[in-house]
């Protein structure tokens, strides 16, 4: 099958979106199948080798969902898009974020292969989706089959898109990069109980709760540690927040690289994800599970839709610090049920492997390729129906 | 006193790690400059060693060969303070590697691999590319006063994955097990930090030359490799390697670690000598020093 993935994100820069794209193009690939990949780059060299990239505009930053989205706005795709779909002939074409201008709308206008899109992203209401409802209606129209990575997904699509069917299928993760085993940091493997954050540094992510709650815990589980991988817009009022009230054992990691990111895992006794809202999924939440963590997260709806609160996590509420505090201090001081615990998320993150995503895809890619020959059926039977008339 | 040293350290780092590469070197050549002139110390100790390293340097060459071993050494400080925003995608093409079969070779006996270097060039720069893309780095380090720089040293580098071990027992314990589980150690050997180093001829002359390497290195099996990293005139970086050095035990310890030290030793001198611009010690080693 030929298949074309386009992504509207810049795929020089790391992001949900694009590793999802990565990874699903390197296990259509691995099943025999012919894809490309279409996405803008901020940089000309992406190393990227399991599928052909077609660099399509550069991005520009546009701060949405309390976050901001590597996007390009370019309006002279159209050309280079035309001749490239021309020359490839997709089987199927997979839109990720398909209503994400400018290439995603762009390329779905011009598709005439079978179209798949998959929704990543949730929030609590989307003004563009909103007002944009009838100019995108029939732009949605194109697509055979859609996707949303989990249930929130979903219900956010089908919030504004009510009729539009969606299957829930959700992101993976690799098993063979996020396992327990891999060299821990040395200096980081002692005695003591380390905490572990994973995640841009921004608002939603809520890592100042979770200071505040490692405030309240340290007193009560004097060895314990907590250790933040990740790089954003809070850094220096994270800091200042810890030398102004003088938190002793956290280190701040800063932007980890991709190949170094499974070790800190594995030198990490607890997992938490202290997010507040806007997250659709929690990938971070499954690659924890897969290094046998225990993972105390917040209850929000993406997280929910992945936790089984008790057996593979222990879940408080979004904000809450002194509840998260408390979460934190029973599973520091009992390694008995951090062991239990760890050792059903590992069993369970096996189910999210991308062989096992990669082959629920593909049934929707039948399923769609299915739709449009008999769409086109119908089409070519009316043609004939005119020529009558005439 | 030392706490306002690491205060003036993180102004003057969180200034240079927002400045694009060139620049940051550019600030590093003139600090060099001033440093040369009006340090009281390190350029006498410095142009000391020098002078013992390389005894065929007429005065004015001495001269210039010290300025440019400060500019190099400047550099190499704004490369350590660029660190913690170091991306391993850009940086990994700048480093050259001479003689990586020699690393391949000694990683295929499976044992881990101690490399034993000098403190030349940006050796820091060169541990975290390998350390993010080749095989796990552990450092052997000494423990730094004021603490905050060294928690801030640690932290730095543990971010592209390069676990930093102090020279007490408990870190000697977790260098073993790294060996074992067949990572790299890197460690120089040309400064005695510890106080412990054993008198034997470094450049024709005594100088405590740490004996632990080859102690480790007899007891576990695990190869020696001599490697140097030095700066190119492009600001490019270039690593050497030389054939591993076995231990071979024969029954004597002390005799024996002393045995694999000096042929270490007389690898680094080798180094030193065909780069003594890139020798950043202006410390002292041998009786008589400044």
């Amino acid at each position: 099958m030929r298949v074309g993935l386009v992504s509207p994100y810049d795929f020089a820069s790391p992001g949900g979106v694009s590793d999802h794209v990565r990874h699903l193009a390197r296990q259509l690939r691995r099943l025999d199948h012919d894809v490309r990949v279409f996405a803008p780059s901020s940089r000309a060299d992406v190393d990227f080798d399991s599928a052909e990239f077609y660099r399509i505009g550069s991005p520009i930053a546009v701060p949405v969902n309390e976050s901001v989205a590597r996007i390009t706005l370019s309006f002279h795709l159209a050309d280079r898009v035309a001749a490239i779909i021309e020359r490839e002939r997709f089987d199927v074409l997979h839109f990720h974020e398909p209503l994400m201008p400018a290439l995603p709308i762009t390329m779905l206008r011009m598709s005439q292969a079978a179209n798949v899109g998959t929704f990543h992203a949730f929030a609590k209401s989307n003004i563009g989706y909103l007002y944009g409802r009838p100019l995108l209606e029939p732009y949605l129209a194109h697509l055979h089959r859609g996707i949303a990575v989990s249930e929130p997904a979903k219900a956010f699509v089908n919030r504004y898109f009510p009729d539009f069917p969606l299957r829930v299928i959700p992101n993976g993760i690799d098993v063979g990069v996020f396992h327990p085993g891999h060299p821990p940091i040395r200096h980081l493997r002692d005695d003591r109980v380390n905490i572990l954050f994973v995640g841009r540094l921004e608002k939603r992510k809520g890592l100042g709760y979770l200071l505040r709650a490692y405030e309240l815990m340290k007193p009560r589980v004097p060895n314990s540690r907590l250790i933040v991988v990740g790089d954003g817009p809070l850094r220096s009022s994270v800091e200042s927040f810890v030398s102004r009230h003088r938190l002793p054992d956290v280190v701040m990691a800063g932007y980890v690289p991709d190949s170094v990111l499974p070790r800190y895992y594995c030198s990490a006794d607890i997992f938490c994800a202290p997010a507040t809202g806007a997250e659709s999924f929690g990938i971070v939440l499954l690659e924890a599970m897969a290094t046998g963590l225990p993972v105390v997260a917040t209850e929000i709806d993406g997280y929910m839709s992945v936790l089984e609160p008790g057996r593979d996590s222990l879940t408080v509420q979004p904000k809450a610090w002194a509840e998260l505090g408390g979460a934190l201090v029973i599973l520091a001081r009992d390694s008995e049920l951090r062991r239990r615990i760890g050792t059903y998320g590992l069993e369970k993150a096996r189910r999210y492997a991308w062989e096992e995503v990669a082959s629920q895809v593909l049934e929707v890619y039948g399923e769609a390729r299915q739709l449009r020959a008999r769409q086109e059926a119908v089409g070519s039977r009316e043609v004939l129906n005119v020529h009558d008339a005439v | 006193m030392s706490e306002w040293r690491w205060r003036a350290f993180k102004v003057v780092q969180s200034l240079v790690e927002r400045l694009p590469r060139p620049w940051a070197y550019a600030l590093a050549v003139i600090a060099a400059r001033f440093a040369w002139w009006f340090s009281p110390l390190a350029r006498p100790r410095l142009e000391y060693n020098l002078k013992v390293a390389c005894p065929e340097l007429t005065p004015a060459e001495l001269r210039r060969l010290s300025q440019l071993n400060f500019r190099n050494h400047a550099k190499a400080y704004a490369d350590l303070m660029m660190l913690p925003r170091l991306k391993v995608e850009t940086m990994g093409p700048l480093l050259h590697v001479d003689g990586l079969e020699y690393l391949e070779q000694a990683r295929a006996i499976g044992k881990g691999v101690m490399v034993v270097s000098c403190h030349m060039g940006s050796y820091e720069v060169a541990s975290a590319i390998w350390s993010a893309t080749l095989t796990p780095v552990s450092f052997f380090a000494e423990e730094l006063e004021p603490r905050a720089l060294f928690e801030w040293y640690r932290d730095t580098r543990a971010r592209l994955g390069i676990s930093v071990l102090p020279l007490h027992l408990g870190g000697l314990r977790k260098v073993t097990q790294a060996l074992q589980e067949q990572e790299m150690v890197i460690t120089a050997i040309d400064r005695d930090i510890t106080g412990t180093g054993y008198m034997m001829p470094f450049f024709g002359r005594p100088a405590p030359i740490p004996l632990g390497p080859a102690a480790i290195a007899l007891r576990l099996g695990t190869p020696l490799l001599p490697v140097c990293v030095y700066r190119q005139p492009d600001d490019s970086y270039r690593a050497e390697g030389t054939p591993p050095v076995m231990a071979q035990s024969t029954g004597d310890a002390k005799a024996d670690e002393v045995r694999v030290t000096q042929e270490l030793v007389r690898q680094i001198e080798g180094f030193i000598r065909r780069h003594p611009e890139q020798w950043h010690v202006p410390h002292r080693i041998w009786e008589g020093s400044p």
